[in-house]
């Protein structure tokens, strides 16, 4: 599992930070940037890019709560990016 | 991942139970990508997708148990749900490949019909000149003109060679 994944074990302390990597393929990069505007407030987030990939570095404000927001974080993304028909 | 499914050939999917998480691999050539965000958006309320590329060609769907726990029959169920739809998504994506030239006429139809009969005014300001227009049986002759007497052909001397 990379840490790419939200879905990654989980382990028996949670994540300080997690990574996400969409790929630019898969997802638009405006659905993620607006993905991490509604979720802005639930925890930290930083973006950056990568060749192939929207990358966000991540953690909840309660740490418990990491890997969920980064699973809520992705479903609303792909979300977004299924109804704007894919990326352009 | 740790392990796969014995019913499942190997490789095409397998399964975390400490995660929760069960993952797909898929191929874009036999689903297109439209057919696997179509699966995906239908079961974003029951878990967690998400979707990745391990390599050029290949699509990864990972889906994971919202509760966060899940046991392997779970999971199965899961990822043979989302391999049907999928199958549905991408049977749906190629109807209506098939069937775009026939849903864009009825469409352009649809609209014009709406638009309501032209009045003479735009029918008098109309520019039929730019329109092609094939007549090779001659249909829209009018008889004197098909089979009418020819006009006589007009005199190029003086007269002086009738006898």
């Amino acid at each position: 599992m990379t840490a790419a994944d939200p879905s990654a074990p989980a382990a028996s302390d949670a994540p300080a930070f997690l990574d996400l990597r969409f790929h630019r393929e898969l997802y638009a990069g405006a659905a993620v940037d607006e993905a991490i505007k509604v979720f802005a407030r639930h925890g930290e987030f930083h973006l950056s890019e990568a060749a192939d990939a929207w990358c966000v570095h991540m953690r909840a404000l309660r740490p418990a709560l990491t890997r969920r927001l980064a699973h809520e974080l992705a479903n609303y993304a792909l979300g977004l990016t299924v109804q704007r028909g894919g990326p352009p | 991942m740790q392990s796969s499914y014995p019913d499942i050939p190997a490789g095409l999917v397998a399964h975390d139970l400490t995660a929760a998480a069960v993952q797909l691999q898929v191929d874009p050539t036999i689903y297109p990508l439209q057919a696997i965000y179509g699966a995906a958006y239908i079961f974003i309320d029951r878990c967690y997708v998400f979707l990745e590329r391990p390599e050029p060609g290949q699509v990864r769907v990972t889906l994971t148990a919202k509760g966060g726990s899940a046991d392997a029959g779970a999971l199965r169920a899961l990822v043979g749900e989302f391999a049907n739809e999928l199958l549905g998504c991408a049977w749906r994506h190629q109807i209506t490949q098939d069937n775009r030239v026939l849903l864009e006429t009825v469409t352009m139809q649809a609209i014009a019909g709406a638009m309501g009969q032209p009045s003479l005014d735009d029918l008098a300001s109309f520019d039929f000149s730019d329109q092609g227009f094939d007549d090779p049986l001659g249909i829209a002759l009018s008889w004197e003109e098909k089979h009418g007497k020819k006009a006589p052909a007009a005199s190029t001397g003086d007269g002086e060679a009738q006898p």
